[in-house]
């Protein structure tokens, strides 16, 4: 037990002096107060520090609630990262039982979701700590007799749509830079890449699967969306950990609710599986460079679906495990199409492309339109602001890049 | 009248730094019952040490920020005397320091960064640290010959919590009560209509949107039926009606809108072992409505036969006295900001029995952001009305 407490200190600097608590003078003072507080009740282990860290946590949580995300000033997320850090120590000093090794864990996922990074990104420093306190508990341990892959999914009746010939995105196998840039990236024409992943070693070296997945990232937190579609009444978003989220939603599907890991940026949070997939080179006939890729996780069951919008970059959307029904739009057809007229949701088509209200939306089955199935190892490239709708038929693994 | 306080105590607002029996310092731990706070103050400035001591004919005023309390005493010698973050040396007393700047003023707002004394003739804003001689801003204030305007109204507009201070309002509003929340605010006219404005984010503005309002904007939910007091937190408001109705919106994250919220009660279950994926699941039945944003006012009923009479909001929390003398309190409480001897949260009103059990008539409440001071008398009809008794921690 005293070693993940030696661990997690190893990481902290070696003495108060060089704990750096730097904060512009939009933190107010005794805020500031607060965090030299818990510094030092770090370093003198004596004090009720965790209600100090908690505290940091709730303040900072109020900070990040207010205005908007984007406009939310960055020191806030570093004081919430501080706060996480505090509370990550405070947790293993007392004891490194499972549950709380657990709960540090769920804290450093926080910080890494919602805060800055601080101290060259030492909660994720932290959560490898972690993940080692657990891998070993794991070892000592007999393997439980109900064994991950003992768990089985609830198989679907796949209805598979037919994808008609004249409908049909093209397919291009391993295209050369030139002759994607002249024939689909320029004119904006959708796209299916083929052979472009299969070095991929979320084929090759570890393939991908649910065993995979909870090995890797069990017990991380990620953000889940409940419900049917973003644009329902019903629609939710919740944390749950990447084993939680396996049970409720994957294992045994939800007779109500669906739940989907959608638009997150996982391979941030967990670099194991980032080392797992590779930028696409097209990328590079973009402007920005491969900071400026976001790069998106879509896991879900089957049955997930986004409704119909349009993104404000370029897409690769890259197959992994399972297939997905894809339509795309022409921006060029947009008034058919029916866009909400919220400001929040100005980007998304209120049709519901597969059963489409032809007394509301009369234009829409005039727009024209091209349709695949996406199998593993294909990439679609999704031209900027081209509307698309996406349905996973089973279980499926989609991973998207952003560029521009 | 006697204040009484709990909830967060980090800067000794509540309760004065002191060594408590297990050794831990009285700031590492929250208030959770009600406990007398001391506002006989001493000016430290001054040799001797002099104590100003508020007799029963002076009433006293709170005023909250996240990190310090203010006692306003209001006779013709109106002072500030303040507690909490950056106060003089903690003492026993509780309350460390006198705002020598605030003699004569009649009311006050602090916020983090500043503190706002208005005069009969001027407002003041004076940076929190105090250390200049005059304030970093102030305004001269026309004789007003229209009806007293409740700070931060002034004749023409209102003054907020930070730089710019000084905000126009249309004069034909009329607006006689103002409260400012973290993003929006709340206004109340002559007429006993409200007029909202600000950040929409959480339906906090009650229009029934999420959109914000740069301009006060009527709530049409709510006209007609004259509205007598309103009351802002940090992302809801409250308004009670003349015949003393509750009426809430906003955010209902931690129950501060008296509606069930589905985020409480998972948070509850995760805490009585109850969690892992398949329970929760179970036990939540379809029939269960669970309001996270309440967009549009929605009468609460705190009891089912007073009358609410004084309503203020912290935070992510909401007090309410009823014109029988009790106090109801619902919305967060992890710092013991509901006073319940817990730091459970509440998406129901519930009463807070301390009041109760001592025999005290609650009179009025404040709420700092995740804190609440109560000022109660003595229900005991055989003694003098004007008693000031101080009742033991």
């Amino acid at each position: 037990m005293a070693e993940l407490w030696s661990a997690i200190s190893a990481a902290l600097p070696v003495t108060e002096a060089e704990f750096p608590l730097d904060f512009s003078e939009k933190v107010e003072p005794s805020v500031v107060d607060v965090l030299k507080r818990c510094r030092e009740q770090l370093y003198t282990r004596s004090g009720r520090w965790r209600q100090n860290a908690q505290i940091i946590l709730d303040f900072s949580w109020e900070k990040l609630n207010t205005g908007t995300w984007r406009d939310v000033d960055k020191e806030w997320r570093c004081l919430y990262s501080y706060g996480c850090l505090f509370k990550v120590a405070a947790l293993c000093r007392d004891d490194a039982s499972p549950a709380t090794v657990q709960e540090a864990i769920r804290t450093c996922d926080m910080g890494l979701l919602m805060g800055a990074a601080i101290m060259d990104n030492i909660l994720q420093t932290f959560v490898r700590i972690l993940q080692n306190e657990i891998g070993k508990r794991h070892s000592n341990e007999e393997d439980p007799g109900e064994g991950v892959s003992a768990k089985k999914m609830k198989v679907d009746c796949v209805s598979v749509p037919v994808v008609k010939q004249d409908r049909a995105v093209p397919r291009i196998h391993c295209p050369s830079l030139e002759s994607f840039k002249k024939d689909y990236l320029d004119p904006q024409k959708p796209v299916i890449l083929e052979g472009i992943i299969d070095h991929w070693p979320a084929f090759k070296n570890h393939p991908w699967s649910i065993e995979y997945l909870q090995t890797v990232a069990g017990c991380r937190t990620v953000p889940v969306e409940v419900g049917s579609r973003y644009t329902d009444e019903e629609w939710s978003q919740t944390l749950l950990t990447v084993n939680e989220f396996i049970d409720r939603y994957i294992v045994v599907k939800g007779a109500s609710s669906l739940g989907y890991l959608a638009q997150h940026q996982l391979f941030d949070q967990v670099p194991e599986l980032k080392d797992d997939i590779r930028i696409p080179d097209y990328c590079c006939l973009g402007e920005g460079d491969e900071d400026d890729i976001t790069i998106n996780a879509w896991f879900g069951p089957g049955g997930t679906v986004s409704p119909l919008h349009q993104d404000p970059q370029q897409n690769f959307l890259a197959q992994v495990v399972g297939r997905k029904y894809i339509r795309l739009y022409s921006p060029e057809d947009t008034e058919k199409l029916y866009p909400h007229q919220l400001q929040l949701l100005h980007n998304t088509s209120q049709v519901e492309v597969e059963s489409p209200d032809v007394v509301r939306f009369p234009a829409f089955v005039k727009a024209p339109y091209l349709e695949c199935v996406l199998q593993p190892g294909e990439v679609l490239f999704i031209p900027v602001k081209h509307w698309h709708y996406v349905r996973s038929l089973e279980l499926s693994f989609s991973v998207s890049f952003w560029w521009s | 009248m006697n204040w009484f306080g709990f909830g967060f105590n980090g800067f000794g607002q509540i309760r004065a730094n002191e060594k408590l029996a297990d050794g831990e310092s009285a700031l590492d731990a929250n208030v959770t019952y009600p406990i007398s706070i001391d506002i006989v103050c001493r000016n430290l400035e001054e040799e001797p040490v002099q104590i100003c001591q508020h007799n029963s004919s002076v009433d006293t005023q709170i005023r909250t920020s996240w990190s310090r309390r203010a006692a306003l005493h209001s006779n013709s010698d109106g002072r500030l005397c303040l507690a909490g973050f950056g106060v003089g040396t903690p003492s026993q007393r509780g309350c460390g320091g006198c705002v020598e700047e605030s003699r004569g003023c009649q009311d006050a707002h602090i916020s983090e960064g500043y503190l706002a004394l208005s005069f009969t003739d001027r407002v003041e804003c004076w940076n929190s640290e105090r250390n200049e001689k005059k304030p970093g801003w102030s305004m001269a204030i026309p004789d007003n010959n229209g009806p007293s305007l409740a700070f931060p109204l002034v004749p023409g507009g209102y003054i907020a919590s930070k730089p710019p201070f000084y905000h126009p309002l249309s004069p034909q509003l009329l607006a006689v009560s103002l409260a400012l929340g973290t993003e929006h605010a709340v206004l109340l006219t002559a007429s006993g209509d409200i007029y909202t404005w600000g950040s929409g984010s959480h339906g906090q503005l009650g229009h029934g949107d999420l959109n914000p309002q740069e301009e006060p904007r009527a709530m049409e939910a709510l006209m007609g039926m004259p509205m007598s007091t309103v009351a802002a937190g940090g992302w809801h408001s409250v308004c009670t009606s003349a015949g003393g109705d509750l009426y809430v919106w906003g955010w209902n994250e931690s129950g501060q809108v008296g509606l069930p919220s589905r985020a409480l009660r998972g948070e509850q279950q995760k805490s009585q072992g109850t969690g892992g994926a398949s329970t929760c699941k179970d036990q939540e039945s379809s029939d269960d409505v669970f309001i996270s944003i309440q967009a549009f006012p929605a009468l609460v009923d705190v009891t089912q036969s007073c009358e609410v009479s004084k309503i203020s909001c912290g935070s992510r929390h909401t007090a309410a006295v009823t014109s029988t003398g009790d106090l109801y309190t619902w919305g967060w409480g992890e710092y013991g900001q509901l006073g319940q001897g817990t730091v459970n949260s509440s998406d129901e009103p519930r009463r807070v029995e301390f009041f109760k059990d001592q025999g005290l008539r609650v009179v009025d409440v404040v709420c700092g952001p995740w804190n609440t001071f109560v000022s109660a008398i003595k229900e005991d009809p055989s003694l003098h009305p004007d008693t000031n008794i101080l009742y033991p921690l």
